[in-house]
């Protein structure tokens, strides 16, 4: 019975690392009581979110509502991954500004990027449909991929290009008349006050009262609405049109299930050797299409199914992922409960995903990030243990002192403890983390050479330095 | 009282200020304090990864720039996260740290006097202190916010009283404090939606106002303030807008703002052509499908509106003086009679 339910426990903790950012203990505890396909619903479709309200973190940090600089609206979205109860809607924000990249070098404007960030948690598991329409509207979009200056009579193609290209079917699928037309489809698609608007970014300029937010607007007199042949058909198209040609494609459903494999269940190669390498699994990413066609395009649909599927629940895929610097940070700071009010700290915590590689809101291009070992070299793997090893080791944090008492009561209240148990408990707090039998022996070896006491401060330490080397374990920098 | 009367109770006289981190301007205003010969204290809080844009700026109605004082760090004088201000009848001008957890004195032209507070829950300590107001007696409330409570302590910082507990009575997260004529506490209580009244003793006398969008509702005031009349004024700081109540918490009027260029901004744009010309062309007051049914969300793109009003203060002439934080600026309102 035991053996069953610790392998219920283990996949539940993988599903929750996964879809979101970890979990605590009591999470477990709660989600593995409920049953994984009532967790994985509970992830889809969460119940009254908690998280630390926004009234606050706008109360003690003006800067992040009134975003002057590029830092805040990742810190304002750090803050809801730290903190939130819906796990799942931020960690598919994140996906696709992975996919959908957004920089501020270019945009210069943090409130238009934090309310691209906004949209896509609105419809980060809706139709991809209404995804893509509102991404095409979206303001910081238009300014990233130069839509303004997408007329009538003179297209620009960037964002026509980047929307097949990277956005929905990969190279490939489309001709070079398809961008054009598809461009010409744009055309019009613009925000307001441009003019004013454009300056402004180019200069960073907050005067005379701060950011002004952007909106999108339609240009009609600058919209071309003569006859475009887009994939073999034929109309007077608008950007909506194009959208719906788009979202019935079987190469776009394949472009977003080899997404999301690659993201959920193990790393695919990136992107531009999608049309010369397979996927590693087809029949996964064929199961994957079929859901979206069934569902009317729904991602939601996609990851009820691929979190069901025996290929994402199969003990070979966990671990195997590279816990991206956004990722595991925010895993780090939903154990540590640091965030239980906003801390001038947010600035620093924040920073450290930068230190290991990965800055919100400022991708290394339109491509977005390359995922998986490549987050990994020797520098920024020093930063990662570095900075999980010290702040899960920091006995001043609530959630690590939380944590600190329970194991030292179960512990106390034992009989027998050895440093098997006491190990097992660390492991346990950290979200039922399995450890390769090398790295266990390091830990129990480890483990062996303190007191365990009940409420001493010196055994104390002891489980926080445990906790700490818990941290610089492979596994726990992986999901 | 007529409704008209009501209607034109305040009317809208001016802008002050404009975003800047260094010199003539503010960065991020979050309290604005009121000294002698209607002197203004305009607290810049800045943010985060810079420690520049931090200061006090010393001001008058009639934009008069008489320099700045104060900046980033934990030395005598410095502050980190600086919240509230307030001068005693002496004008020393005293500023809240909710980082360092302390308060600050300076005398009228902001040379460092002394600072005090210790971080803590106990008696007399402060978590994350805010709110300032002086009483008649020159005694200092501060709005000891993580700690839910006001405090009362003597202009150098020793405890007197300790003012909020349990059912009515009870703060949460209490943000920004005025003390009337006779004496009377008005705390804007953020967590609770309302507006509470305490007697000097600490006796709670009213509560004023719940949650909501509608008059004489608040989503997490931020500031409050009263006039000799008892009318009380609070910055409505979630719904974005300013509300009048009289003296028995009656709604009188609202403000939504409505910012015009102040003389320094008009100064930048007149300088600054290029970016005056590409102003013209805008329309900064356009009506916008709004993605959620959020005023923030509409002040961040109406810029006549107040957006994160964070103080509401009364001059000797009785000009209201509003904060805008998001906006890096005062509007200033005048009684119409």
């Amino acid at each position: 019975m035991q053996d069953t339910q610790d392998t219920k426990v283990e996949l539940i903790a993988h599903l929750l690392r996964r879809a979101g950012f970890g979990a605590s203990r009591a999470e477990l505890a709660a989600a593995t009581a409920r049953g994984y396909e009532a967790t994985v619903e509970e992830l889809l479709n969460p119940q009254e979110e908690q998280r630390l309200s926004d009234y606050l973190v706008r109360r003690f940090h003006p800067e992040l509502s009134g975003m002057m600089g590029p830092q805040a609206p990742g810190e304002n979205w750090l803050y809801r991954m730290a903190t939130t109860t819906a796990p799942l809607p931020e960690k598919m924000t994140l996906f696709w500004h992975g996919i959908f990249a957004t920089g501020y070098n270019k945009v210069i404007h943090g409130k238009a990027l934090s309310d691209q960030t906004r949209m896509f948690r609105r419809y980060a598991l809706g139709s991809f449909r209404t995804l893509l329409l509102e991404l095409s509207k979206d303001p910081a979009m238009i300014i990233w991929l130069d839509n303004q200056d997408n007329h009538k009579g003179a297209i620009n193609e960037n964002f026509g290009r980047e929307l097949l290209e990277l956005f929905s079917m990969g190279v490939g699928n489309y001709t070079e008349t398809d961008i054009k037309e598809c461009a010409r489809a744009f055309t019009g698609w613009s925000i307001a006050n441009r003019q004013y608007m454009e300056l402004r970014s180019q200069r960073d300029s907050d005067w005379p009262y701060g950011r002004i937010s952007w909106h999108f607007e339609f240009h009609p007199e600058d919209h071309d609405d003569g006859e475009k042949v887009f994939l073999g058909e034929r109309g007077n198209f608008n950007g909506d049109d194009i959208v719906e040609i788009i979202c019935k494609q079987p190469a776009t459903a394949r472009f977003i299930a080899r997404h999301l494999y690659s993201f959920f269940v193990a790393d695919e190669p990136p992107v531009p050797e999608w049309p010369y390498t397979p996927p590693a699994d087809p029949q996964a990413i064929a199961t994957l299409v079929q859901a979206y066609f069934d569902h009317d395009y729904s991602i939601g649909a996609m990851l009820r199914t691929l979190f069901n599927a025996d290929f994402f629940k199969s003990p070979a895929a966990r671990y195997t992922k590279v816990k991206s610097p956004v990722e595991l940070v925010a895993g780090v700071l939903r154990l540590t409960g640091e965030f239980d009010r906003p801390r001038y700290e947010i600035l620093e915590r924040h920073s450290q995903a930068s230190y290991m590689g990965q800055i919100l809101n400022n991708p290394p291009s339109v491509e977005g990030w390359h995922q998986g070992t490549d987050w990994l070299d020797s520098g920024t793997l020093v930063e990662r243990i570095n900075f999980a090893s010290q702040q899960i080791g920091d006995t001043d944090k609530p959630g690590i002192r939380a944590m600190l008492d329970r194991i030292g009561a179960e512990l106390g209240a034992a009989k027998a403890t050895s440093p098997e148990r006491l190990v097992d408990a660390c492991l346990e707090e950290v979200g039922a983390l399995s450890v390769e039998e090398d790295t266990r022996r390091v830990l129990v070896n480890f483990s062996a050479g303190g007191q365990v006491e009940k409420g001493a401060a010196a055994a104390r330490q002891h489980i926080a330095d445990l906790l700490r080397m818990v941290a610089a374990t492979q596994e726990f920098q992986r999901a | 009282m007529t409704t008209a009367q009501r209607a034109n109770f305040l009317e809208y006289d001016r802008t002050m200020g404009m975003t800047v981190m260094e010199g003539r301007g503010f960065y991020y205003p979050v309290d604005t304090a009121v000294g002698r010969d209607d002197r203004l204290y305009v607290i810049s809080r800045s943010k985060e990864e810079t420690t520049r844009g931090i200061r006090v700026t010393i001001c008058d109605v009639d934009s008069g720039y008489f320099g700045n004082f104060g900046g980033y760090g934990p030395a005598g004088g410095q502050f980190v996260w600086p919240a509230c201000g307030a001068v005693d009848s002496q004008g020393r001008f005293f500023i809240s740290d909710e980082k360092l957890h302390r308060i600050t004195a300076y005398d009228a032209a902001g040379n460092y006097l002394f600072h005090w507070g210790q971080a803590g829950s106990g008696v007399g300590e402060l978590d994350t202190p805010s709110g300032l107001a002086f009483d008649g007696a020159d005694n200092l409330y501060v709005a000891d916010t993580y700690n839910n409570r006001v405090q009362k302590f003597t202009a150098s910082g020793q405890f007197l009283l300790s003012i909020g507990g349990t059912g009515a009575e009870a703060l949460n997260l209490p943000w920004g404090l005025a003390a009337d004529a006779g004496n009377n506490l008005y705390v804007a209580d953020f967590g609770n939606d309302c507006i509470k009244k305490f007697s000097s003793q600490g006796e709670f006398l009213a509560r004023f106002g719940s949650s909501g969008r509608g008059d004489g509702q608040f989503t997490r005031p931020a500031s409050v303030a009263v006039d000799p009349e008892g009318y009380i004024y609070v910055a409505d700081w979630g719904n974005e807008r300013v509300q009048v109540l009289d003296a028995a918490g009656n709604f009188v009027t609202k403000l939504r703002g409505e910012a015009t260029l102040s003389e320094w901004a008009s100064n930048f744009l007149s300088i600054n052509k290029e970016e005056a010309a590409a102003r013209a062309t805008a329309d900064l007051d356009m009506e916008i499908d709004y993605f959620v049914d959020d005023p923030h969300e509409e002040s961040s793109h109406i810029e006549r509106y107040f957006w994160c009003p964070a103080s509401v203060k009364l001059d000797s002439q009785g000009r209201l003086y509003v904060t805008e934080t998001n906006r890096h600026r005062l509007q200033v309102y005048r009684r119409s009679r």
